[in-house]
């Protein structure tokens, strides 16, 4: 039986050049308290222009890594490196320029209620733009076409002056979407963006993605549930268990019955002994 | 409540006893035991006040009299009258806007999660508490002193009084908030300040309006009360006219702020309901329409809510949003707002000199408050806070009495016949729109000086505060609850007993302790209309301009309302 888990090394084809990440992880340690590990050791590189599936239990650290990645939390140990800036101890203005180039889809989308669909997607921009804004006319024209485009990519274009929480869920999701576009970003983290959707919107919202990632070269980096939608949609998977990953390889390579045991386990002590009871 | 763990066998054999009840917990001990010392206080206060039945019936005769002596009204020409109402008007404006601004950032630094840290946030938490807790009256005589007569002294005492209650409410929405938009705007490279605009004001920007609105009802009827130190507008119109017994002009302006406070509830209650999206629909009887608009659709409550969708455009793609109804309405009542501001700026003379001047000026000034006055006065001014608190105490005891039968009355769930309910609803709203400080002068005028008028006031008062509150408090208990009393075949009075009262009767003792709070902060002034206690000295003492006095009786009503305020949350927690 071949091992569930091999090393990115052992898995990597042998090529003249290391593949380019464009985020990487070393020992990445996480400590809540003393006792709560959110991440505990976790090292992954996420190459450029991928699809990356994180599949895990709730609690199991996908959020928190998702998190790290755009400095929203910051590691207790180790080294993140994002579009080559290392961003683990990056202060507030170098975080600010490091997160213009990360689009980032929430499970609950995030919008603000009453504001309209146009003026949420322009607060994607806002990491580019000086001071605040009051309404959707201070927002710079340019600003606002292009929000209008990409409104017009996600089909909602029709929708952009009414109010944001008038519309459902999956429509949300898609403006979400927009949000994360204006900001023409090279890395694109979704926390569980189908979470709160019917399935015909759920498959909707991952074709989205997945069109836009590709069109736009993307490296995206994605949490979800749905096994069968992760194997479908990603170049890779990574599985994680009470924080340490558990699973590091190519989709394709993974069939669905060894994608579900990533949620039928429980953490073990140690991770050679997790990879060791999920190779089975 | 026990539990029966066994069965009685048919033979009555050797039956278990009855589980013991468990102990009370020494924290439930002390609150009980409070809760009946303050009873005894309540009880010996009103016996002490001798507000009984016969001081009632001496009364009448009063009463005729200032009948007699209040026709006809004596209204002051039209133009001098539309000038006090703009200047009150004027003053409110500045005083609620000023608020709001101060508010603003003192609730974002309060709120655990916009808060810059630990230290910020208790600094704000204490400016809400202190602002809260000094009554505006007191503010406005340290503001006469320190920038002279004029709209600014009352400006600032409203203004920064306010900040108490708007700062808190303002706390407590953005604490309440999702803070998903903020982190959104986070994530995406967004400042801190965008953060808070885009993720936090927008979103927020109907209840700031709201409890802004809200704040003015009552700045409005505070104001006249700002008259008797000197502050212009109707206050002090009617204070000049009561000081000299004109008694047909000083009522004649009584019912002018009386029709203004509801003309202004009206409005505001409108605005209101429309900001934070309240069921529009309006009964076809116009006292009830009335009553809906002033409480935000409380009096009939409960129909179907209309949405209404906001139109699409479609076809070409404007990048700015389209000159709808809505954007209409938006423009318009942003323009009105800065018109009013404008508008008030002049009206209440606004004057930067004076302000530059003060501030200047205030160290020095602010010398003749400290050190405070101490010794033999002491004795004085403990007896008057005392009897401050004997009617605090007796207003909510007879508050209460009066108020918890109106609002069981006015529950929806408690007495099916709607022309009762909507009796009892529209009477609530009318005495919530009745100014305290005029019912107190009237009884003043009836009673004589003293502390019988001061409680009869404010025990009115607390029907329009008590009344409300206890009727929603029913209006929330579990209908599975009362279905399940009323499917074993118990009669309505038993259900309610049963299970309407008993799921509400924490809340109702909750309420009565918030009436406590609210009645002591509203008992240091009363005085100042004659009504008895502290307030009477601390009018005096800024009179003949005994400062140090006035600094006394500061710490005296802080210690007294924030004891009285400690006492009443703890309960208030404890209970609930």
């Amino acid at each position: 039986m071949s091992s569930f888990v091999q090393s990115r090394e052992a898995q990597a084809p042998v090529r003249s050049e290391e593949p380019r990440y464009d985020v990487e992880l070393k020992n990445v340690t996480k400590r809540f308290s003393p006792t709560v590990l959110g991440l505990d050791g976790v090292s992954a590189g996420f190459e450029a222009g991928k699809v990356t599936v994180l599949l895990g239990l709730s609690g199991s650290g996908k959020s928190t890594l998702l998190r790290h990645i755009n400095g929203l939390q910051r590691p207790t140990e180790g080294e993140i490196s994002v579009l080559g800036q290392r961003i683990e101890n990056a202060g507030d203005a170098e975080l600010r320029s490091i997160r213009r180039r990360i689009g980032f889809i929430f499970q609950n989308f995030h919008l603000v209620g009453p504001m309209s669909v146009l003026e949420n997607v322009c607060t994607g921009k806002l990491g580019s733009l000086r001071g605040p804004r009051l309404s959707l006319l201070m927002y710079p024209r340019s600003v606002r076409v292009e929000a209008m485009e990409q409104l017009e990519r996600v089909g909602l274009a029709d929708r952009a002056f009414q109010r944001a929480d008038t519309l459902s869920g999956g429509q949300q999701q898609r403006v979400g979407i927009a949000r994360a576009l204006i900001q023409k970003p090279d890395v694109l983290l979704a926390d569980e963006p189908v979470a709160s959707l019917d399935p015909v919107s759920s498959a909707q919202v991952i074709e989205l993605i997945k069109r836009i990632s590709r069109e736009e070269n993307l490296t995206v980096i994605c949490s979800l549930h749905q096994v069968e939608l992760a194997l479908e949609f990603s170049d890779r998977i990574l599985g994680l268990q009470a924080g340490r990953v558990v699973l590091d390889r190519a989709s394709a390579s993974i069939d669905q019955r060894e994608a579900l045991q990533i949620y039928s386990k429980v953490a073990t002590p140690s991770p050679e002994a997790s990879m060791k009871s999920l190779a089975g | 409540m026990s539990i029966i763990t066994s069965i009685p066998r048919p033979d009555g054999a050797s039956e278990r006893s009855l589980p013991r009840k468990p102990p009370p917990t020494p924290n439930s001990i002390a609150v009980a035991v409070t809760l009946l010392l303050l009873l005894c206080a309540a009880v010996w206060s009103t016996v002490e006040l001798r507000i009984n039945l016969a001081t009632m019936m001496d009364s009448i005769s009063n009463a005729t009299n200032f009948l007699a002596r209040m026709f006809p009204l004596d209204f002051p020409p039209a133009g001098e009258l539309a000038a006090l109402i703009f200047e009150t008007l004027a003053i409110v404006v500045l005083a609620t806007v000023l608020a709001v601004l101060i508010s603003v950032p003192v609730a974002l630094f309060a709120a655990w999660n916009t808060t810059s840290g630990k230290y910020s946030r208790t600094g704000a938490r204490v400016i809400i508490v202190l602002a809260r807790a000094v009554p505006d009256l007191i503010l406005a005589i340290i503001f006469l002193r320190i920038f002279g007569l004029g709209a600014l002294p009352g400006i600032l005492a409203m203004g920064l009084h306010s900040v108490g209650m708007i700062g808190k409410l303002y706390a407590d929405a953005v604490e309440e908030l999702d803070n998903g938009p903020q982190e959104a705007i986070r994530a995406a490279g967004g400042g801190r300040v965008q953060q808070i605009v885009s993720g936090i004001l927008i979103p927020l920007m109907p209840q700031i309006i709201a409890t802004a609105l809200h704040r003015f009802d009552i700045n409005l009827r505070i104001s006249v009360i700002l008259g008797y130190v000197g502050i212009g507008g109707i206050g002090l119109a009617i204070a000049t006219a009561l000081r000299s017994l004109n008694y047909q002009r000083g009522m004649a302006l009584a019912l002018v702020v009386l029709l203004l406070c509801i003309a202004v509830e009206l409005i505001s209650g409108a605005i209101r309901a429309a900001l934070l999206g309240g069921d529009r629909s309006r009964s076809r009887n116009r006292t009830v329409s009335w009553a809906d608009r002033v409480s935000e659709n409380w009096v009939s409550r409960g129909q179907k809510k209309t949405g209404t969708s906001e139109g699409l455009d479609a076809g070409a793609r404007p990048i700015a949003p389209p000159w709808n109804a809505d954007r209409v309405r938006r423009f318009l009542s942003m323009s009105a707002v800065l018109a009013i501001v404008f508008l008030s700026l002049i009206g209440a003379e606004f004057s930067w000199e004076a302000l530059g001047y003060g501030l200047a000026n205030a160290p020095t000034t602010l010398g003749a408050f400290f050190p405070p006055a101490g010794g033999d006065l002491l004795p004085v001014l403990l007896s008057e806070m005392l009897v401050t608190v004997q009617i605090a105490l007796a207003a909510t005891l007879l508050g209460s009495i009066l108020a918890v039968p109106i609002g069981i009355f006015a529950a929806r769930n408690v007495v099916t016949n709607r022309a009762v309910q909507t009796f009892f609803r529209v009477l609530i709203v009318f005495i919530r729109g009745l100014p305290e400080l005029i019912v107190a002068i009237i009884f003043v005028v009836i009673t004589g000086l003293g502390g019988v008028a001061g409680a009869l006031a404010l025990a009115i008062g607390a029907v329009g505060l008590l009344s409300k509150l206890v009727a929603d408090s029913l209006e929330e208990t579990d209908v599975r609850v009362q279905q399940a009393v009323q499917a074993h075949g118990a009669s309505r009075t038993q259900v309610f007993f049963a299970a309407t009262v008993r799921q509400s009767a924490p809340a109702f003792v909750a309420h009565i302790m918030y009436l406590l709070d609210s009645n002591i902060r509203a008992a240091t002034l009363l005085g100042i209309v004659g009504a008895g206690g502290i307030g009477f000295l601390l009018l005096n003492a800024s009179r003949v301009m005994q400062f140090d006095v006035v600094t006394t009786i500061v710490m005296l009503v802080l210690v007294v309302v924030l004891t009285v305020e400690a006492i009443s949350l703890w309960i208030r927690k404890a209970v609930h």
